[in-house]
């Protein structure tokens, strides 16, 4: 959405300053820019039940996601999403009796044995066999993702949504053809209105009213892992089911070398290629996507940095011009990436780590080797590949997601992990979802994501935003900081965004004449009470530094004001278009030797605020303000934010950037080429002790925590869950402020 | 007794037949026979799954805990066969070799065997003069380092020495110290961790006098504009009033000490050959 000042607008202004004293006033209805109301809302983009690679049903899942008393982090949104390819596991099949419903009761065998989330579809009783290009042997044959998601997977969340009256749907972690993995969906046809006054049954089998046969198809034609034939049939050729066609107007199709007339899809052929091929088959898709459900749906690289560079002959990472190439291709649907990844409590943070992926035959690292207080370096790198989108003026938005799959060494319902936490529990990505007076439903959540207005902060640090932009002018047109901040404070207390003329807020672009003073407000909610951590006793990392803040109730220590400059879009095929972050990057972290395509020199903190230059607003609310001078050019301003000061010891560096999370990493390295001697041994890296002697697990450093002797200590050391915990981080996404005359901030209209 | 004391035995005439070596390799093989399948009848077989009463107290205390209440009959059915059905895999797994190569099941055994070797250490008797002594020789430990308080006006746009340098000199003649791209307070913090994230160079420089001026001062990457508020000297602990601690700090240190020995005395069996480079 932009702002610009018509004379209409102006002549209010003039109007509003000559019947009152200040311009401190809240804005008139006249000068409002008519938003629909909304609320910052919470969700979950990424997560795994049996039927993918995951530990637990979907009933299981959607209890400790959504569930606000058991689990009380329960969101206020969710979308189901795991792997895209085969399973053959029944994930709509019950743990307990806790979790069946009268639709789902639980299943038994013939024998009486009670059949969980682990049971293989043929072994469900009564036995469900796939369809398609069947593979495999019973009763271990693996179902299709079309197939599970169309047939079971859509009606039991329908199902569940209904019953708890809770917003979901179901999306797919993509396998993505030429890359790794990709968080998308497409919600057509999925939790229809008829369901809000449906009478759901005393009895199962459960009948959905909606339909996730849109999903399933882009599933079928495009997912990397989905190698079958079958068009969406029973069998392949017989023509009984969907018969899809996966065609792309404008794309050769048919004429495309990797095109199956049996399949009527694109299956690129393996070997020398197969990253350009695949690639070029994933921009199809979200072609596709724009083509048929352009407002419906959206694609979201997950995990991006992890896979390493991008690999053309193989399926790898993803380099910046991919994300270009997207975004192009289908700006409303590929309009971010899932930049801090889940799997946060792994051994290896969001299971990013040093020589991860064999590229032609060498153990490359993911993109920057780990990640930096959680995440991927494409962003907690200042002036790297996400300010280098942004200073192009794209709509290229980050987001967080938990990537749930199990508690690593722990069971599901243990509050310790050594792999992942659940939806809600560590990471939140709020939107701003315009509803008015309407229920949250999928289509204005995933317009909310699109909007860009939205942040995404780890373990509680925050839990309200309010980030707003506003123009001033020398004269009737000037407004103060305190009305700006006025403005921010009201719209945080109210969980809500702002609808002022001449102010902007996140995923907005304000335009303002040259010479403008923008007056930057930042209101944020560090809640005092505990969060969601099991584990009270003090953070071992800021212990190095003499401080004592329990684990739980985390104080947020700044706020930084990143600004970058926007220069406009990049060329395809130019030189600064493409280019790939550097392998040795871990230990050789120097911006000279990024490619301009990946880095926009230009991106720097402007500001940041600390308890020495905000102030309380009371009730855990904090307000600061920047007044940007004259501004000449188009450029944007973004935010993060921790509860770790400058120069903390393996955490944060001198001028408070993540470190590197090397330190806190306790895996085993491979070594530098497969089958090489050189491998480096579990908790080779780890620096920080944890010395808090409890007498439980959670009062005291965990017994899970590996040991080690460090010079004269031994003992425990900083690792796993307790190191995400202890490392908190925010990002906010961006205002853009387009300065008439100069770059146009051409992503957002 | 000894052997000179033994009695003589009576001289014996026995049969011929009964001196044949062959006879006595088949008596002795007939006796080893026998009592190699005396023993392996007493082992387990391996082919017979046992559910004793352990395995379904163990059921019923799980689902106790699970659900608050005993499991009725069938459900203790399903339980034991679940457990059977556990069990079967294990035994498959086993003789597969599955646990091989798997880096948990070789740290559970790491840590099983860690255990047994812990449960045969006794910890030395200990005495004040003894712990004081290990006190001495850890006092890094216990020691309050010196600590300071400072702060940093953060530079935006130019840092060049210039820049710097005139920042300081308006700051030292009242421009508020949040002036350019904020102010970072720092409180008390270690000397160790100021040369990690700025340098040795900074740390002498930081503590020149006059305390309490602005002044661009050299760090690692660069000129910060920084200010030494209080700098509190170093402060040795002192054994009275940490004897506790260093008593328990004392047993963690001896224990991991013995166990080392005692892990190392049982590796003298072991010839150890190292391939490859280490990092």
């Amino acid at each position: 959405m932009s702002f610009t000042f018509s004379k209409s607008q102006i002549a209010l202004a003039a109007l509003a300053v000559i019947g009152a004293t200040t311009m401190t006033t809240a804005p008139t209805a006249a000068t409002a820019a008519g938003k629909t109301p909304g609320k910052y809302v919470s969700g979950d983009i990424h997560n795994h039940t049996t039927c993918s690679d995951g530990s637990t049903s979907m009933q299981k899942l959607v209890k400790k996601s959504t569930d606000t008393v058991d689990t009380p982090w329960g969101l206020d949104w969710f979308v189901q999403a795991g792997h895209g390819g085969s399973g053959n596991r029944n994930c709509t099949l019950a743990e307990d009796a806790s979790l069946a419903t009268p639709a789902y009761p639980l299943v038994y065998s013939t024998a009486g044995v009670l059949q969980g989330p682990t049971t293989t579809w043929q072994n469900t009783n009564p036995p469900v066999n796939p369809k398609g290009r069947v593979s495999g042997t019973a009763p271990n044959q693996v179902m299709w993702r079309w197939q599970a998601i169309q047939e079971f997977q859509y009606p039991v969340l329908e199902y569940l949504a209904a019953q708890k009256n809770k917003p979901m749907f179901l999306g797919v972690e993509s396998v993505v053809a030429g890359h790794e993995h990709t968080s998308m969906s497409v919600i057509t046809g999925q939790m229809p209105l008829a369901l809000d006054n449906a009478a759901l049954p005393a009895t199962g089998p459960y009948v959905s009213l909606g339909n996730s046969t849109a999903l399933a198809q882009w599933e079928y034609c495009f997912d990397r892992n989905d190698t079958d034939t079958s068009r969406g049939n029973t069998t392949v050729d017989s023509g009984i089911g969907n018969n899809w066609n996966c065609s792309v107007t404008g794309s050769a199709n048919a004429a495309d070398p990797s095109w199956s007339a049996l399949a009527q899809k694109l299956i690129p052929a393996g070997g020398a290629g197969t990253g350009d091929r695949g690639h070029a088959k994933t921009v199809d898709a979200v072609r596709w996507q724009a083509e048929f459900h352009g407002n419906g749906s959206y694609y979201i690289p997950t995990h991006l940095e992890r896979a390493g560079p991008f690999n053309p002959n193989g399926n790898n990472g993803f380099n910046v011009e991919h994300l270009r190439n997207f975004n192009n291709a289908a700006p409303k649907v590929a309009f971010g990436f899932e930049s801090q990844p889940g799997h946060g409590a792994s051994s290896d943070r969001g299971e990013y780590a040093t020589r991860r992926n064999n590229i032609g035959g060498v153990n490359t690292d993911s993109a920057g080797g780990t990640t930096y207080g959680g995440t991927g370096v494409y962003s907690a790198q200042i002036g790297g590949v996400w300010d280098a989108l942004l200073g192009e003026g794209r709509n290229y938005w980050f987001f967080a997601s938990s990537d749930w799959h199990n508690r690593g060494s722990f069971g599901a319902d243990d509050r310790r992990s050594t792999q992942d936490f659940y939806p809600g529990e560590y990471q939140r990505a709020y939107s701003l979802v315009r509803n008015g007076a309407d229920k949250l439903r999928p289509q204005t959540i995933v317009d909310g994501m699109r909007s860009g207005n939205s942040f995404s902060t780890a373990g509680q640090l925050i839990d309200r935003l309010a980030f707003i932009a506003c123009a001033s002018y020398p004269g009737p047109a000037a407004r103060s900081n305190a009305a700006v901040e006025a403005l921010a404070l009201n719209a945080a207390t109210n969980n809500t965004d702002i609808d002022v003329a001449g102010c902007a807020t996140m995923g907005e672009k304000l335009v303002v004449r040259p010479g403008a003073e923008i007056v930057v407000s930042i209101v944020v909610r560090d809640p005092s009470a505990p969060n969601y951590s099991p584990y009270s006793f003090p953070n071992p990392s800021l212990k190095q530094i003499g401080m004592t803040q329990p684990l739980n109730l985390p104080v947020l220590d700044h706020i930084d004001l990143i600004g970058g400059l926007v220069t406009g879009y990049k060329a395809p095929g130019a030189a600064d278009y493409a280019g790939q972050w550097p392998n040795d990057w871990v230990t050789n972290q120097n911006l000279a030797n990024v490619p301009v395509a990946a880095k926009n020199t230009s991106a720097g903190i402007i500001k940041t605020f600390n308890r020495a230059t905000w102030a309380s607003a009371g009730n855990d609310f904090l307000k600061m303000t920047y007044r940007m001078p004259k501004v000449t050019a188009s450029q944007y301003v973004r935010l993060r934010g921790t509860n770790l000061p400058a120069s903390v010891p393996f955490e944060t560096d001198a001028s408070g950037n993540p470190l590197r999370d090397l330190e806190t990493n306790s895996g085993p390295v491979n070594p530098s080429v497969p089958g090489g001697a050189d491998g480096i041994p579990e908790n080779f890296y780890l620096k920080i002790p944890c010395t808090t002697v409890g007498t439980t697990e959670f009062n005291g450093c965990p017994s899970h925590l590996p040991t080690k002797t460090l010079g004269a200590y031994t003992g425990k050391f900083l690792a796993l869950d307790v190191a995400a915990w202890a490392d908190l981080w925010f990002y906010s996404n961006p205002v853009y402020i387009q300065v008439q005359g100069s770059t146009t901030v051409a992503g957002v209209k | 007794m000894t052997i000179a004391t033994l009695p003589t035995a009576k001289a014996t005439v026995w049969p011929a037949w009964l001196q044949e070596p062959l006879l006595h390799f088949a008596l002795l093989g007939s006796l080893l026979f026998a009592a190699d399948h005396f023993l392996v009848a007493r082992t387990d077989d391996p082919s017979s799954i046992v559910v004793g009463s352990a395995v379904t107290s163990e059921a019923k205390n799980g689902f106790r805990i699970a659900r608050g209440r005993e499991p009725n009959a069938e459900e203790l059915a399903a339980l034991t066969a679940r457990w059977v059905d556990n069990e079967v895999l294990y035994r498959e797994g086993i003789a597969l070799q599955v646990d091989q190569g798997d880096t948990m099941i070789r740290d559970r055994v790491i840590f099983k065997a860690l255990m047994l070797v812990e449960s045969g250490l006794k910890l030395p008797p200990v005495d004040d003069a003894t712990l004081r002594a290990w006190f001495e020789t850890q006092r890094v430990r216990y020691d309050e380092p010196a600590r300071y308080d400072f702060q940093e006006a953060v530079l935006a746009g130019d840092t060049s020495e210039a820049a710097a340098r005139a920042f300081a000199q308006a700051l030292n003649a009242g421009t508020p110290s949040d002036a350019k791209a904020g102010l970072r307070v720092f409180k008390g913090r270690p000397l160790e961790n100021l040369v990690q994230s700025y340098g040795a160079e900074f740390t002498k420089a930081l503590e020149e006098k006059p305390q309490g001026e602005w002044r661009a001062l050299p760090t690692r990457d660069g000129l910060r504009v920084m200010r030494l508020d209080t700098l509190v000297a170093p402060k040795p602990a002192s054994f009275e009033a940490l004897r506790n601690v260093v008593l328990a700090d004392w047993t963690d240190a001896t224990m991991a000490q013995l166990r080392t020995d005692a892990v190392r005395a049982r590796g003298k069996k072991y010839t150890v050959e190292v391939k490859g480079t280490a990092p």
